[in-house]
């Protein structure tokens, strides 16, 4: 099957499947908000203080709204062979990898939507002048993070201890992503003197470029089935 | 030669090429003038730094190699690597601070060099621990070939991201602290002379060791395929 066709009917499967059942979403989307009471309860101090851990606490949600979206990757193909399936069908391998990153991306940036505006009211952060950049900036994050994490969520299928691995190996990974984020971020808000954002963005498009080619080459190779 | 007689006759060898470089680091090579005897930790630091980086390439190699030919060997060798380089890394990371503290008068610093060297660490201490307890399958293997291969170029993304970061931390220029003398400059090499035979004494070691961990898993599946019980 064609690369653009694979990545088609294998997205819209998993948003198809994941609207019926909602779950992953419902369960993202309070996990995220539980995050956020637990960082306005650490950090929540006063609106100058407030204003500086704000791109922290956002990076860190996506860390962690991130990593649970990626370990349920081939949650739903995990049963009853369904994953030895898809890989054996004729879909297109490198496709079968970037519709998956799709899918996590989708679900990320949709959970930080979520939670990102209830950070920004609780911590009385004025968001609305720097929404269009920060929002671009958290995108970028998004795809940083699920081009990483997406090859390496085909582990969660048969390791042990995946859940524990999965963050232990990726987040090492994206750490320039997260460097970047926070800086670009910050320097957003007005919280961060030195630099220009627009390096900080460009540092992140670059890593996204690079394991994405990195990702699709290598994922043929990664599949035992 | 002798099997049993050749690890003892390579350890005494070694034993004897890291006392000589005790000697010459401590009563050979002069004493710094600005930094004093602290210096001398620098010429174990840096050249356990370099078979560090050495082990981690090493390691990025044969995950390539493993990656493309699914060959075991490659994936021994790469976990060899890998654990040789993690030994080397936690050297640095011990002797860093202990040098930092009195020179810079911090123990750590978010410097790019730094930086790059714990995330590295991070990363293949990750692959060290999904080798060792994820599992046996080949699978597991092949995932932590492609953490290998995924961690060298994010060096560079660490390397400018940090650069461009720095604004509020310290910029350190040179660790050397200048100028080295004649005199440490030869402790110097020997020292990495010393420490690069140290590093491929272990490497070939546990290479042989996963090798032959490989040969005896794999008899002992074929065994129990033939009835017998393992």
């Amino acid at each position: 099957m064609r690369l653009g066709r694979t990545i088609a009917v294998l997205y819209r499967k998993d948003l198809r499947v994941e609207l019926r059942a909602k779950d992953t979403l419902v369960m993202l989307g309070f996990f995220a908000l539980v995050l956020v009471m637990v960082f306005t309860f650490g950090f929540s101090l006063d609106p100058a203080t407030n204003r500086r851990v704000f791109p922290s606490i956002v990076w860190a949600l996506l860390l962690f709204a991130g990593t649970l979206a990626v370990g349920r990757t081939f949650a739903r193909e995990s049963k009853d062979g369904a994953f030895t399936a898809l890989v054996l069908s004729p879909a297109h391998r490198g496709g079968l990898l970037l519709a998956k990153t799709l899918v996590n991306v989708t679900l990320t940036t949709l959970v930080v939507a979520l939670a990102v505006p209830v950070v920004a009211v609780m911590m009385r952060v004025d968001l609305m002048p720097v929404l269009l950049p920060v929002a671009a900036q958290l995108f970028l994050g998004a795809w940083g993070f699920a081009l990483v994490g997406t090859p390496l969520a085909v582990m969660a299928v048969n390791a042990r201890f995946a859940e524990v691995l999965l963050p232990m190996l990726v987040f090492p990974l994206v750490s320039p992503v997260l460097i970047a984020g926070v800086t670009a971020t910050g320097a957003t808000l007005g919280t961060i003197a030195a630099d220009d954002p627009a390096t900080f963005v460009r540092l992140m498009a670059a890593f996204d470029l690079v394991y994405a080619v990195g990702g699709y080459v290598l994922f043929d190779r990664l599949l035992t089935e | 030669m002798n099997h049993a007689l050749r690890p003892m006759l390579l350890s005494a060898t070694l034993a004897l090429l890291v006392g000589v470089a005790h000697y010459l680091v401590f009563a050979y090579a002069p004493v710094e003038v600005t930094m004093g005897v602290v210096q001398k930790i620098f010429y174990f630091h840096v050249s356990s730094a370099y078979v560090c980086y050495l082990g981690f390439l090493l390691c990025f190699i044969g995950s390539l190699g493993y990656l493309f030919t699914r060959k075991g060997r490659w994936d021994a060798f790469a976990l060899a690597a890998a654990e040789t380089g993690l030994l080397f890394g936690l050297i640095v990371l011990t002797t860093g601070p202990l040098w930092a503290r009195p020179v810079w008068g911090l123990w750590w610093v978010w410097e790019p060099r730094l930086t790059s060297l714990a995330l590295l660490f991070l990363m293949f201490g990750a692959y060290f621990v999904l080798q060792n307890f994820g599992g046996a399958g080949e699978g597991i293997r092949r995932m932590a070939a492609a953490l290998a291969v995924f961690a060298t170029p994010n060096i560079y993304f660490v390397h400018v991201a940090v650069e461009r970061w720095g604004g509020i931390h310290p910029q350190i220029k040179e660790k050397t602290g200048g100028g080295l003398t004649p005199e440490m400059r030869s402790v110097f090499f020997f020292a990495i002379a010393t420490v690069l035979t140290l590093f491929i004494v272990l490497l070939v070691q546990r290479y042989r060791m996963h090798l032959h961990l490989r040969l005896l898993s794999a008899s002992r599946r074929r065994f129990s395929r033939l009835g017998g019980e393992s």
